[in-house]
């Protein structure tokens, strides 16, 4: 018997690693030889590199009735989705972009609402201004899935926005790998074209079968998996995944610890890889082992990436404080109402 | 090589120009900000460094202002957003987003009006400049009594307050720093040239209502070197010295033209010196190495030695034995009678009451008078005679009135004393004068020049303490006399020597005497030490203008210098020679400043005697 640890600290909802079992259609779609690749310097033309992760959060369940008559419960939510710009090869420092937050007042359906001002009281705290948000649903988790779907989609137009557009077909002349984005987390469900990476931290799925998961134990750091082609849900998700070796596993931790999984889009056939992919795979290994976390410094490392530690920083801060903000709400109320605050 | 003096009436910074000053920063909200000190954190583009004076307003709830005048006594840069310090390699990578903070922090010299308020974090902080530097330094409180002590770093003149220099709302200056590298010496002597060449003492003896003009003078006593006998002659470095610190300190013009003090040596002086010694009818010269010409030797006749009660300040040590003083005062008295009785003119003493040929010793060359007198004409036989009356006359047993049941031993301790002291002080007591020689070698301090250099820098330890005490005297009885206009400027280098802490001494006395009563007699000591904690505190705590050049770390961390802030006492370690920590008053906190180059020569190969012209061009004169 031998027992090993899991990297991720025990508070966490997950281990960095589950063994959920993976249904649904795996292609060979770079080369049937499966082996480790090493990584290949980065190119010169790549000149810029965003980070983009997002956050929310609620602030306030509210209950609302409006002008009509009509009730219904609703919250106060924040979002943010921002970017680190980083150059790939260091030729200038890394730059916050565009992390500013968003207040949203989430309703439940079928109300009428205005936008919601939280005036402030003193001259050096600014106002609050919630843009109303319809839920899907009444149900009270709803709001807290609106404001996360405003949020996701914040970070799509955000990541794609940002990235050089891939090409999915033969003719199209290749574009140049000028500009990549790495998305915290898995990519959603639509393909705007850009050329984003999904990082995704921990391997709650298997999706290598049994003969092939030794590989990932035997990478090592900056080598990666040949590229593959995944369909499942039905064929509703396509992807081209692999995964590269951050950091060496420790003795007293699991093998695939310091391994981390990437996605980018994929078209339905699997005949055709996109050079821009190859590209980017090939200098995964490089990249982020430049980025890489440290275990004294990120308790989720080395998957939590240096800049993308800063940015969660940077956006909890955009955000404001949730005490400040709630007794800003609660305040606020109490003048609405009449009740001496 | 001089230049004529600026201007009259001191202009103290450059009239307001006709924008606010650009916004430097904003009162940071993240430390705690209180009336007396503050952080504000630096606008991206801007500069702030120590010791620059800023100013910040802020509304009071009831719609009026109050603004704060300050100085930047810290500033520092720090990664924000990061956590470790290694995380400094990956911001510099580009893999880490983080951004530099900068900030400063002020220690607020006054508020205007008198309301202690915090100001509000974000209240936008500018750069002092004209009326706003002004207020920040006080200067509209000094008016007239203000003159330049010194340059700010961006080159505005500090005004120190003469008031609080003459002795009218206080007095005294003292100096404190390593020897070398503080430049105790050089900023004395450029604070006397700034309140002689100023104006200043006129402004203030007008605006004081004591009508027109009042003079001052100064005694300077060189101590180290003969650095201060060339005072009189331009220095041929000064228009180097000046064109390079204007260039590197980035300023229009030079130093002396930005004070608007003419650069020019000091031009109303005399230069005292002892004697050589050498036999009695030997010529009389200066006992100097470098320079004879313009020093006049200054000699105490015998008889004035007597009967001015000199004898006091040969014992350097009088308080060690109660008994001791008790002989010296005793036998002083009798001098002074002694004295008072001479006829004949000069400087000797004639006595009719000695028998050296009761003497076991015999002292040689005695002059035998006519009248079977005997003449006292050397220091030496002086002791002879005293020797005679105290433990000789009648079999051993001394003259009675003389001896006044003394025991022998505190008798013979005061005799040894005199005998230790006695080679020191013969070239400078001389009873062989003339009335006229006596009358031109008599150190004449109030009414010679305006500015006295009295070296005493050859002589030794007992003959300096002797010269000093002695002179000091006369200045403080002089003045006792006439009172306090027409201010002398006393300035003492190593005051550990001459008034330490735990000894006492006759000249301490007179020190403390200055200290504590000078001020209303216009008597003002410009003292400086290389350790004020070891100078008797009671003259350091009377100095109403402190300043401090190069410290000891240690040393500026005791309590005589709780006056500068620690960060100020920690900067005092690191000061160049030519910048100072001055601290007056009027001003809350102490300010750094740098002053010019000595327009004077301080050594003699510095004595531009070409009248600025070239050696070549000199030499060429001499050939034709």
């Amino acid at each position: 018997m031998r027992i090993r640890l899991d990297p991720w600290p025990i508070d966490t909802d997950d281990g960095q690693l589950g063994l959920k079992p993976f249904e649904g259609e795996l292609i060979d779609v770079e080369t049937p030889r499966w082996g480790a690749i090493a990584a290949k310097a980065i190119p010169e033309r790549l000149r810029e590199v965003y980070l983009v992760d997002g956050r929310r959060r609620m602030e306030s369940r509210i209950f609302i009735d409006d002008e009509a008559g009509n009730v219904g419960v609703g919250g106060f939510g924040a979002y943010v989705a921002g970017a680190v710009k980083l150059c790939p090869h260091g030729s200038h420092l890394a730059v916050l972009e565009q992390v500013r937050a968003q207040r949203v007042l989430a309703y439940a359906p079928g109300l009428h609402i205005d936008p919601y001002r939280l005036s402030p009281r003193h001259p050096h705290t600014g106002q609050l201004e919630y843009t109303p948000l319809p839920c899907a649903a009444n149900d009270p988790l709803a709001p807290m899935h609106a404001v996360q779907q405003a949020m996701l989609n914040a970070e799509q137009q955000l990541s794609h926005g940002l990235a050089s557009q891939v090409p999915f077909d033969e003719e199209d002349e290749r574009e140049e790998l000028t500009s990549l984005t790495l998305q915290d987390g898995t990519l959603r469900s639509k393909n705007l074209g850009g050329a984003v990476v999904g990082c995704v931290k921990t391997m709650q799925t298997q999706y290598l079968p049994p003969d092939r998961v030794g590989l990932l134990g035997e990478l090592q750091p900056g080598e990666r998996t040949p590229i593959l082609h995944l369909k499942y849900n039905g064929g509703r998700f396509v992807r081209f995944t692999w995964y590269v070796r951050l950091s060496r596993a420790p003795f007293y931790q699991h093998p695939m610890s310091g391994v981390m999984r990437l996605e980018m889009y994929a078209p339905d056939e699997a005949d055709f890889l996109p050079p821009i992919v190859r590209k980017v795979a090939n200098l995964s290994g490089t990249l982020l082992g430049r980025l890489a976390s440290a275990p004294h410094k990120d308790a989720r490392a080395p998957q939590n990436l240096i800049p993308t530690a800063a940015l969660e920083q940077a956006m909890s801060r955009a955000m404001g404080s949730q005490e400040l903000v709630t007794r800003r709400i609660r305040s606020h109320l109490a003048r609405e109402i009449g009740a001496v605050a | 090589m001089t230049q004529k003096p600026v201007n009259q009436n001191l202009k103290l910074s450059s009239p307001t120009p006709p924008q606010a000053p650009a916004r430097i920063g904003m009162v940071l909200g993240t430390e705690d900000v209180t009336p007396t000190i503050f952080w504000f954190a630096v606008s991206v583009g801007a500069s702030v460094q120590l010791d620059d004076l800023v100013v910040v307003e802020t509304q009071r709830p009831d719609g009026k202002t109050v603004t704060f005048y300050g100085l930047v006594d810290n500033v520092r840069k720090r990664h924000e957003g990061v956590t470790f310090e290694s995380d400094v390699e990956d911001v510099v990578a580009g893999v880490l987003p983080a951004s530099v903070s900068y900030a400063a922090r002020v220690l607020v010299t006054r508020v205007d009006p008198e309301n202690f308020i915090p100001p509000q974090p974000g209240d936008v902080v500018r750069h002092a400049r004209g009326r706003e530097l002004d207020m920040a330094l006080s200067a509209d409180k000094m008016k007239e009594g203000a003159f330049p002590g010194g340059l700010l770093a961006d080159g505005q003149p500090l005004p120190l307050n003469f008031r609080f220099v003459n002795g009218e709302q206080g007095g005294h200056i003292n100096i404190s720093g390593i020897s070398g590298v503080a430049t105790k010496t050089s900023y004395a002597l450029f604070l006397l040239h700034s309140i002689f060449t100023s104006g200043v003492m006129d402004r203030v003896g007008l605006g004081s209502g004591q009508g027109g003009t009042s003079s001052g003078r100064a005694i300077i006593f060189n101590v180290k070197g003969e650095d201060l006998l060339f005072l009189d002659k331009p220095n041929n470095k000064v228009a180097d010295k000046e064109t390079e610190a204007s260039a590197a300190k980035g300023f229009a013009a030079d130093r002396y033209t930005m004070l608007g003090l003419p650069r020019q040596p000091f031009r109303d002086t005399q230069f005292l010196a002892p004697p050589r010694s050498g036999a009695s009818g030997d010529a009389i010269v200066p006992n100097t190495d470098q320079r004879s010409e313009g020093v006049t030797p200054f000699i105490f006749g015998l008889r004035e030695f007597c009967a001015r009660r000199m004898l006091e300040y040969v014992f350097s040590d009088s308080a060690g034995s109660l008994n001791l003083g008790y002989v010296i005062g005793n036998v002083e008295e009798k001098l002074f009678r002694l004295a008072n009785v001479q006829t004949a003119p000069g400087t000797h003493l004639s006595v009719t009451d000695w028998r050296p040929d009761e003497q076991t010793e015999i002292p040689e060359g005695i002059d035998w008078g006519d009248v079977g007198d005997i003449q006292i004409k050397t220091f030496d036989h002086l002791i002879s005679y005293l020797e005679y009356k105290l433990l000789e006359e009648n079999d051993g047993a001394g003259d009675k009135k003389w001896v006044l049941n003394q025991a022998q031993g505190t008798l013979r301790a005061f005799t040894r004393r005199l005998r230790g002291v006695q080679k020191h002080l013969s070239p400078l007591i001389r009873g062989d004068l003339s009335p006229a020689q006596a009358e031109k070698y008599r150190p004449n301090l109030l009414r010679g020049a305006q500015l006295s250099v009295v070296d005493i820098h050859n002589l030794s330890g007992p003959a300096q303490m002797f010269v000093v005490g002695v002179m000091l005297r006369e200045v403080f009885e002089h003045k006792e006399k006439y009172g306090r206009q027409d201010t002398v400027f006393v300035v003492l280098d190593e005051l550990n020597k001459y008034a330490p802490r735990d000894d006492s001494s006759p000249i301490k006395d007179v020190l403390l005497e200055i200290a504590e009563r000078g001020r209303s007699l216009g008597i003002i000591l410009i003292g400086a030490q290389q350790t004020a904690s070891e100078v008797e505190r009671r003259i350091v705590s009377n100095a109403a203008i402190r300043v401090v050049g190069r410290l000891d770390l240690a040393e500026a961390e005791r309590p005589e210098y709780r006056f500068l802030p620690q960060s100020f006492r920690g900067r005092a370690g690191i000061l160049q020679p030519g910048t100072m920590l001055v601290s007056q008053p009027d001003v809350p906190n102490p300010v750094l400043i740098n002053y010019p180059f000595p327009a004077w020569a301080t050594r003699k190969d510095e004595v531009d005697d070409l009248g600025g012209r070239k050696a070549e061009d000199v030499g060429d004169d001499w050939l034709r």
